[in-house]
């Protein structure tokens, strides 16, 4: 039962990671906290599901197109809306969650609500692991997180653009007199980072299913894990979702699956009263400090 | 000749009378029915269509005979979306009290999706004398409120099975697999919710204590929930020989999933809705053999041919809707419902609320879920015999992707079937 508890205690930590980590590429990078990423991660699902219930076209194929479409959304967002109120917080901040909110609730009011919504596991088998059995897509979720995060790293520190990221992360004025475009690379921070929305919902959906109320479930998850973490620290992303995930599963299996929710609010509250600016979170830190 | 101007007369007679009733009677006021209910949601949603396509029936044959005037049936909905997870009371309560002023319904349908908005809810039903037949919210909540104080809540029936039922339901079929196969270790797992919390505590106090049962664990989960396999260790590692869920949230169908999924050796017997429907087997890749799934009234998504009028309305909603009824919960009392109240009015000769309420307790209707008839608390009464009561049913899932009724015995087509790894004590 221990054993079992640390097996999915890691799945969990993995799934939120993941459904966190494009919220804060687009943070770390751009600045800007974009509250429709819930939304985005639904809009990708419900877009698989309809190319391959309405037009019948295979799931790897559908969630490719469902991924390319929610980058491109990401990006419309950004050129037609974000670009206007750059800078402004507030603006950001509430400009994103009215494209969420419209999004979800248009969602709901067509009718996307039911148990049918759910997309296929990618392979339909268990294994027997530390005592307990596992399934295959569960497995997979935890190789695709590892991936994931290598890719990201590789492409941060080894790729012009990646690179291009980091210089806007770091000093905007500095790269921008280096020649890099601001706008371009805020504009493929929040594309990027509804691409991994996008992502995460192709492989962990298949777990559960699609409904509105998820979008706004993943955008709290993505917002916890990145304020215990310290946004836009990737770091801080990987230990805070392990903090959570550990103590949401430790506490379901000993203490009792109701408590689950205030164990991760309270590890919020503690976080934000010991280090406000989150574990990792460097740029915050030295505010506090001046 | 004479004789030929006399028919041709009359013939024209006649005629002209026909042409002048058939507008006055399709012109005669619709009687408007109110369907407040969370619409987005699946058992909103078919209850909804069940009480249209009634209403359609019930129009097709001229309407309803209002003391000698027939008149026609309108359905107006609203959807209160109090279902949906954080949607406050008083929101849905909004909703309500705005179909009630605005559309003015002679009777509301269906109602309140939460049992927690139902019960708030009967003060503003009570406030403005409209009948009310309710078919999903389950909590016997409202039945005590309506006993306090009678005569101020007597509008407020429910058609569908409540929390009190159902415990009958879940605990007969206890009874049955303990009967069946010796076990005794149950391990229950429930939505944390107001029917739900009721519907484990009474099932655990009413029988599972009484009956020397052990309860191994019970875990409530928040609305939303999508990881049990905490719980499914637990009732593995404490040698559970039942799982008994009590869910209504669409990733409820998760935790039949993962139960498949981590094999574990326990039989799944309680109530995930989204299990109810045929379609489940398609949307769960197949993974849900063996799971035991209860349906609250014969003829939401489940007929038997005990009860021809269950199957005909089945096969009348797919012709019509092109679509399989999936809710085990609403839709056959949403239909049964339109009947009851159409059948009172003809007896009551009059839209007056008190005239209606006093002939809707006079009910005793033979239809889809078995004999309708309501208690002194106006909630229907369930049994295991459709010739009395309305009836509830326990079905089984079978490995090869079908549904076979197993409880009770009146209306049971199959006996039932153990998963892999567990054997019966017997």
């Amino acid at each position: 039962m221990f054993l079992g508890t640390i097996v999915y205690a890691l799945v969990n930590s993995v799934i939120l990671a993941l459904m966190a980590i494009g919220f804060n590429l687009t943070f770390g990078i751009s600045g800007v906290a974009n509250f429709a990423y819930g939304a985005l991660y639904i809009f990708s699902a419900y877009a698989s599901w309809m190319l391959m219930n309405l037009l019948h076209i295979p799931y790897l194929p559908a969630a490719v197109i469902s991924i390319l479409l929610t980058t491109l959304l990401g990006a419309l967002m950004y050129r037609f809306v974000l670009l206007r109120i750059r800078g402004q917080v507030l603006s950001e901040v509430i400009a994103t969650f009215g494209i969420g909110l419209a999004i979800l609730e248009l969602f709901r009011y067509l009718g996307f609500v039911g148990f049918e919504y759910t997309l296929p596991v990618f392979i339909d088998r268990s294994f027997f692991i530390a005592g307990t059995y596992v399934d295959m897509q569960r497995i997979i979720i935890v190789i695709a997180g590892v991936l994931i995060v290598v890719a990201l790293w590789i492409f941060t520190h080894h790729t012009a653009v990646g690179l291009a990221f980091r210089g806007i992360a770091q000093d905007e004025r500095t790269a921008l007199s280096l020649g890099i475009d601001s706008d371009w690379i805020a504009t493929l921070s929040v594309s990027f980072g509804a691409g991994l929305a996008a992502l995460a919902a192709t492989i962990i959906i298949p777990l559960g299913s699609i409904s509105p109320g998820e979008g706004y479930d993943v955008l709290i998850k993505a917002l916890a894990v990145c304020i215990i973490g310290g946004l836009g620290s990737t770091g801080g992303v990987i230990v805070a979702s392990f903090i959570i995930g550990f103590a949401e599963r430790f506490t379901d299996s000993y203490i009792g699956s109701h408590w689950t929710m205030i164990v991760s609010l309270a590890a919020i509250l503690i976080v934000l009263i010991v280090k406000p600016s989150g574990l990792f979170g460097k740029q915050k830190e030295l505010e506090e400090r001046i | 000749m004479k004789q030929k101007l006399f028919f041709t007369s009359l013939v024209l007679f006649a005629a002209l009378t026909w042409l002048i009733m058939i507008p006055t009677a399709l012109a005669a006021e619709p009687i408007v029915i109110g369907v407040p209910t969370s619409l987005g949601f699946l058992e909103g949603k078919e209850a909804h269509k069940a009480v249209q396509m009634a209403v359609s029936e019930i129009n097709a044959n001229g309407g309803v005979n209002v003391a000698g005037m027939k008149r026609p049936l309108k359905v107006v909905a609203a959807d209160l979306r109090d279902a949906a997870p954080g949607v406050p009371v008083p929101e849905a309560l909004l909703g309500l009290e705005k179909i009630i002023l605005e559309k003015k319904p002679t009777a509301i349908l269906v109602g309140p999706f939460r049992s927690e908005a139902l019960i708030a809810g009967m003060d503003i039903i009570a406030k403005y004398r409209t009948p009310m037949l309710g078919t999903i919210a389950m909590s016997p909540g409202s039945e005590k409120k309506l006993k306090q104080n009678p005569e101020k809540y007597k509008y407020i029936f429910r058609t569908c099975l409540n929390a009190v039922h159902l415990v009958k339901y879940l605990a007969g079929n206890m009874a049955l697999i303990n009967k069946q196969f010796g076990f005794n270790k149950v391990y229950i797992m429930h939505q944390d919710v107001a029917w739900a919390r009721a519907t484990a505590g009474f099932v655990k106090k009413m029988y599972f204590d009484k009956a020397g049962w052990q309860v191994l664990g019970m875990e409530a989960y928040p609305t939303g929930t999508s990881d049990f396999s905490s719980a499914l260790m637990k009732a593995r590692a404490k040698g559970a020989q039942v799982i008994m869920p009590i869910f209504d949230m669409p990733q409820s169908g998760i935790l039949v999933k993962q139960w498949k999924a981590m094999r574990i050796p326990a039989l799944m017997a309680g109530f995930i809705s989204p299990l109810a429907g045929s379609d489940a087997w398609k949307i769960f890749g197949g993974k849900i053999g063996g799971a035991m799934n209860s349906i609250f009234e014969l003829g939401s998504a489940i007929g038997s041919s005990r009860v021809p009028q269950s199957v005909a309305f089945i096969n009348k909603y797919k012709r019509v809707y092109k679509k399989s009824l999936q809710a085990g919960h609403g839709p056959a009392p949403a239909y049964e419902s339109v009947y009851i109240l159409a059948e009172a009015i003809e007896r009551a000769g009059s839209l007056d609320p008190d005239a209606i309420v006093a002939e809707i307790e006079k009910t005793n209707r033979v239809g889809v879920m078995g004999r309708v008839r309501y208690d002194q608390g106006h909630q229907a009464i369930f049994g295991s015999d459709p010739q009395q009561t309305a009836v509830g049913v326990v079905f089984q899932w079978t490995e090869d992707g079908k549904r076979k009724i197993v409880f009770p015995q009146s209306v049971a087509e199959a006996k039932i079937q153990l998963p892999p790894g567990l054997k019966s004590l017997k």
